[in-house]
């Protein structure tokens, strides 16, 4: 069993980059604002190929979450969790929610980003959004 | 929308074959390797062309599944042809009848072998399998998010909840075709199982247990499909295909929006306007379905999608009115992925046809006119209706 890696295209680089910065940014299109993810070489919107590396920021929602009971790399022992949110800005992202779980159902509960080292990277994690721990 | 691109029963099913699942599958296990992927097509080939009663040099037209090389195909069957390609099961089945319609052939094979299971080959983990074609399968890694099963398992949990459906409600899917593998002496997993066995069998992927995962084994399918005159001429008993149809979602797909927004509807309802709209006939003239099950979500979501039942309502809809041979809308009569073989989609169409046929033994659905046959892999929707 190997270890988890990362899909390193042209256009992933200066994200992995802001995460190592722990200031997570994706491309935003010139043109019509609107967020790529996975970062891109052109918006599926408009068309444009123009683009900035705008730091987000942070907020966002639980869509989906499953729980892992079968091993399937080194550097993740089941039983561990991984989440769908919805960012802010949009797009939505795979990560893992680290800290306090919710009671319940995970969905639609507010999260902010953190970041986490994790072999030999740092990359995004989300929390729950204090107020929310108790509700 | 042009909804139809050419008519109705245009092509006609005449050969289908397959490999011994049951038989090779314990020889795998007891550590043998009966063929290659290349050995299982052959087997099936042959089989396909001995059920049409046709004879090699009456086929013009070769089509490959995903886990073989063309070329190599054609030379081991010494097949030279005037049209061939490549393609999974379902998009197979709609260029075989596209190159009929455009006249570049008349009979056409197609064919697939896959040692998935002694070559031991991975769906999950860092070797898995489809990186190259979805993104998705390979890109959350960092995370820890690996399998399809995994992927099916987070779309999963949300439809649970947007759309109202119980673990015991998606259990009927599991128990409803391991009846079918039950009165299908080529199926794998034959021995019934209940609710009760469902919900106590260990999880995979929460929500997903060890029952909504398909089966890995090796094995090999073959069709032949002629253009409907020829077919009738040369076939034993051509089953016509009314009706195609295809959307594909590609934005948003690595994000996994088509996923967890709209669960894929949208294709769906775009193909269903397709193929009900070429075959002239709706989801109430059909039999029997046949639904791609790599996971057992696949079936509340083509109920929905093609209207089959209500938005919101597939849950109780397998829980109410059924999807078994035994009551309701008999769903995957032959075990499908999860309880009789996993041939990636091949082992639904010789499914169909043979219900079609009425060669269907103990799991025949009687007076079988009409069966639809729907796949959603990665948000891409394909439909294909066989009828008398
Ligand atoms: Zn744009």
């Amino acid at each position: 069993m190997a270890n988890s890696q990362r899909v390193l295209s042209l256009y992933d680089l200066p994200l992995w980059d802001s995460m190592e910065r722990q200031k997570m940014a994706l491309p935003r299109c010139s043109h019509c604002e609107r967020f790529r993810y996975p970062p891109g070489p052109i918006c599926a919107e408009c068309s444009s190929m123009d683009y900035e590396w705008t730091e987000i920021s942070g907020e966002g929602t639980i869509l989906s979450w499953v729980v892992f009971h079968r091993q399937y790399f080194e550097d993740y022992p089941q039983p561990y969790n991984v989440i769908a949110v919805r960012l802010a800005e949009g797009p939505i992202v795979v990560s893992n929610l680290v800290g306090e779980e919710p009671q319940g159902s995970w969905i639609d509960r507010p999260v902010s980003i953190t970041y986490r080292r994790h072999l030999d990277r740092t990359q995004h994690a989300f929390k729950l959004k204090a107020a929310d721990t108790n509700s | 929308m042009r909804l139809a691109g050419m008519a109705a029963k245009t092509a006609s099913v005449i050969g289908i074959g397959q490999t011994d699942w049951p038989a090779d599958h314990a020889r795998v296990r007891a550590g043998q390797k009966p063929h290659d992927s290349y050995g299982y097509a052959a087997e099936a080939f042959v089989a396909a062309l001995a059920d049409a009663g046709i004879s090699r040099a009456d086929v013009d037209g070769l089509i490959v599944g995903p886990t073989v090389a063309y070329e190599r195909v054609g030379e081991l069957l010494g097949l030279d042809v005037r049209w061939g390609g490549q393609a999974d099961a379902m998009l197979a089945v709609l260029e075989a009848c596209m190159a009929i319609n455009a006249g570049q052939a008349e009979v056409v094979a197609l064919i697939y072998g896959n040692d998935q299971r002694s070559a031991a080959v991975n769906y999950g983990g860092a070797d898995a399998q489809g990186g190259s074609a979805f993104l998705s399968y390979i890109y959350h890694a960092p995370w820890g998010f690996t399998s399809q099963g995994a992927l099916y398992a987070l779309m999963a949990r949300r439809y649970m909840q947007e759309r109202g459906m119980s673990e015991a409600e998606l259990a009927e899917v599991a128990v409803a075709q391991r009846l079918a593998a039950s009165r299908n002496p080529q199926a794998l997993m034959r021995k019934p199982i209940t609710v009760e066995d469902y919900l106590a069998s260990p999880y995979i992927c929460e929500p997903l247990h060890l029952f909504d995962y398909c089966l890995i084994n090796d094995g090999g399918v073959a069709l032949i499909i002629a253009e409907a005159s020829k077919a009738k001429r040369i076939g034993r008993a051509p089953v016509p295909i009314h009706g195609i149809g295809r959307y594909d979602l590609n934005t948003g797909a690595t994000s996994l929006e088509p996923r967890l927004t709209d669960f894929y509807q949208p294709a769906q309802q775009a193909v269903g306007e397709q193929v009900f709209s070429m075959a002239s006939l709706g989801p109430s003239d059909m039999d029997a379905l046949q639904i791609y099950d790599s996971f057992s979500l696949h079936i509340p979501l083509a109920l929905e999608g093609y209207g089959y039942c209500k938005t919101g309502e597939a849950g109780k809809f397998m829980r109410e009115h059924g999807i078994s041979l035994a009551r309701g809308l008999p769903v995957n009569t032959g075990g499908g992925h999860l309880s009789e073989s996993y041939m990636q989609g091949w082992n639904h169409q010789i499914e169909a046809v043979r219900q079609v046929r009425g060669e269907a033994g103990e799991r025949q659905v009687p007076e079988c006119r009409h069966v639809h046959y729907s796949s959603d892999v990665a948000g891409k929707a394909v439909s294909i209706i066989y009828g008398q």
